[in-house]
């Protein structure tokens, strides 16, 4: 018999599907690819149908056996989009289906070992987003703020934004993935932009495109941040361990004075 | 003098004050409000020598009627000086917070007219920013010293936290360098605001309904190097703070020789910055690490040792506690190793209840095994401890091994002991 690669649509959905079929036709795929990835030679291929029910059904399996805690770790492990991460997780929720009990504290076991980690270095990159995304009024009022994570975590950050700006209408942008969320006091939508008002490097406002009283507020906050520091004390390869460079480009603080 | 002025000089007036902190509270955002604290705190940039930036943190005014030694803005300095109004205070607070470019506002001020007037416009600020603007970020305040009782418990219905600088850890120093104001003066406000924090949480009980105060507690500050205090009487009065006032935090802020003319501090050339990060150190062995003062410092050794870290110069000196099995000694007795710290410990205890750990695993769950090799073992042959080598040849060996770091230990965020 001739070993098998799994393909999917490469979604988060799509994958749990995966699995569903994995267990279903009794395979042992030696590969699960989103279809975008060449596949391999030598191989049968089996491609998966995403289903929504099927995923929810996996889904509530893990949070079952796992609790929520490693639904989120499995989760986030996913949207790394490591390499043949897909494998990895197969091989984890095998271990959870047999022990049939939460394994996420099985630190020694390697494959817990590195989902553990892989969780944690994507929440990190969300949690980065909190930290360094700025807003820029825009002339109709919307506050608008471009980001390219280095994972796909822009989702994860909606309900923290959602709450804390609840009163003002944004839009949270992807530069990298070109998509983004929009807020309109109400709901959040997903957004595409085709003829972007920014650069598509550093999601910077185009002067007509500011709302005329961006500028005061940048040049304040540009002082404060050049004040604030102590020079007797200065360290930037410190600043730079907590702030690493690929950031900069988004921070008000670190463009070029306006 | 325009906004942008303004802010230069009472930005740079707030600079010395090293709390940045906006944790602790987790006040929910209110209909048509703006803003919500996050229980963690979020720093937002990181200033050029390596601070968090999560507040803005200026003074309200520079003007002081007042006159301590160690401050750049008393008053017989000659300094730009100027004053916010209330408006402009929360505008930028607003404006800023919109941008995501801060948790919230940090505001001190000094001294005009006298103490009370200071502390109502302070009260004042954010009184505006809680009730006309429904601002939820967070808030924290300086207590003024000698403010009044019903001014502080007023300032803790809206501030998330409040502090009163201590600044001077010993009460003859502080006569000596700060003459307008006593020791008194200084702690009967954090008394109050212990107590307002009692009282709310009795009533807490009770019913769910009553305004918040001060969630978030409160903090204080200690300058370090500018009067001869020794590192025990430091920590002893850290300690003390931490057990009976309920402090939240305490700064240490290394001295900054801001007043070079005056004869009764010291002539520093720089701030004693390692002294400092010794001392925060050894105040997250006491908040995280069950470490009592007297293990850290005490008569024989009342300074801490500069080039060790203090949980590795308690080991040294402590060797017959070594070395400790990983697979089997408590929480509590972990958190002792050097290079162990507080998430790889919990890591340890939740690990091995399913299988025996090594040495492999250690590493992976992020212990620094090249330190804490000498002082545990673990699931594999006995390699030499901390009991197999002279004290002086393990303090090289250890201190060889420090010195290869490139990137100082970091203050304030996480430090790996
Ligand atoms: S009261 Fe405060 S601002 Fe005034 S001189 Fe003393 S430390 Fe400085």
């Amino acid at each position: 018999m001739n070993s098998i690669e799994y393909r999917y649509d490469g979604t988060f959905q799509g994958f749990l599907c995966a699995v569903f079929d994995i267990y279903s036709r009794r395979d042992d795929p030696v590969a699960i690819h989103p279809t975008e990835v060449p596949s391999l030679l030598f191989t049968d291929k089996y491609t998966v149908i995403t289903n929504a029910e099927r995923a929810e059904r996996v889904w509530d399996g893990i949070v079952r056996t796992g609790g929520e805690k490693t639904g989120e770790h499995i989760y986030h492990a996913f949207l790394s989009c490591e390499k043949n991460v897909e494998i990895l997780l197969m091989r984890y929720l095998r271990h959870l289906f047999l022990c049939k009990r939460p394994v996420m504290d099985d630190l020694a076991y390697p494959d817990v070992l590195k989902v553990f980690q892989l969780y944690r270095t994507v929440s990190r990159e969300a949690h980065r987003i909190l930290m360094f995304l700025r807003f820029e009024q825009s002339a109709d009022g919307v506050y608008f703020a471009p980001f390219a994570p280095k994972y796909d975590v822009l989702p994860l950050t909606l309900n923290h934004f959602k709450s804390r700006f609840a009163s003002q209408s944004w839009i949270i942008y992807d530069t990298a993935r070109n998509y983004g969320f929009y807020y309109d006091l109400q709901t959040v939508e997903r957004i595409t932009i085709n003829e972007p008002a920014f650069n598509r490097e550093t999601g910077k406002l185009a002067r007509n495109a500011e709302h005329p009283d961006e500028n005061q507020w940048q040049a304040l906050w540009q002082i404060y941040f050049k004040k604030t520091a102590i020079a007797e004390r200065k360290n930037l390869l410190l600043q730079q361990n907590f702030m690493p460079k690929r950031f900069w480009k988004y921070l008000t603080e670190k463009r070029a004075i306006v | 003098m325009d906004t942008l002025q303004k802010l230069e000089i009472l930005s740079d007036a707030a600079k010395y004050d090293v709390s940045c902190s906006s944790s602790g509270s987790s006040r929910p955002n209110t209909q048509g409000g703006i803003g919500n604290a996050a229980k963690a705190g979020i720093c937002h940039s990181f200033t050029e020598d390596g601070r968090c930036i999560s507040l803005l943190k200026i003074l309200f005014t520079n003007y002081c009627i007042y006159d301590c030694a160690y401050c750049v803005n008393r008053r017989s300095n000659d300094v730009p000086r100027a004053g916010f109004t209330v408006k402009e205070v929360v505008d930028m607070t607003i404006n800023f917070y919109r941008r995501n470019y801060i948790e919230g506002l940090f505001l001190s001020s000094g001294i005009v007219k006298n103490a009370d007037h200071t502390m109502e416009q302070l009260i004042n600020i954010a009184k505006h920013l809680r009730i006309s603007h429904k601002f939820n970020g967070y808030i924290h305040l300086k207590a003024i010293p000698g403010a009044s009782k019903e001014l502080i418990r007023e300032a803790g219905l809206y501030a998330d936290r409040l502090s009163v600088n201590i600044e001077i850890p010993t009460e003859a120093n502080l006569k000596m360098l700060a003459p307008d104001k006593n020791y008194s003066s200084v702690i009967a406000p954090m008394r109050w605001i212990k107590n307002g924090i009692d009282e709310y949480q009795e009533e807490r009980r009770k019913s769910h309904r009553i305004p918040l105060f001060t969630p978030a507690g409160q903090s204080t500050q200690l300058i370090i190097g500018a009067t001869p205090d020794s590192d025990r009487q430091i920590l002893s009065l850290a300690s003390s703070l931490y057990r009976h006032s309920d402090l939240k935090r305490v700064y240490y802020s290394g001295y900054n020789p801001v007043n070079l003319k005056d004869n009764r501090l010291p002539v520093l050339e720089k701030p004693p910055l390692k002294r400092e990060n010794r001392l925060y150190q050894s105040d997250w062995l006491l908040r995280f690490y069950e470490f009592t003062v007297d293990e850290i410092v005490n008569e024989t050794h009342p300074y801490l040792d500069q080039e060790l870290d203090p949980k590795l110069s308690y080991a040294l000196r402590n060797p017959h506690l070594f070395p400790i099995d990983v697979n089997k000694a408590d929480y509590h007795l972990l958190l002792r190793i050097p290079g162990v710290g507080v998430k790889s410990a919990k890591m340890i205890v939740m690990a091995r209840q399913h299988r025996n750990l090594n040495s492999d695993n250690l590493t992976k769950m992020g212990v620094t095994m090249k330190r804490a090799r000498y002082f545990l073992t673990c699931n594999e042959l006995p390699s030499p401890s901390v009991q197999d080598f002279k004290p002086e040849f393990m303090r090289m060996l250890l201190t060889a091994n420090i010195r290869k770091k490139g990137i100082p230990d970091a203050l304030q965020m996480k430090l790996s002991l």
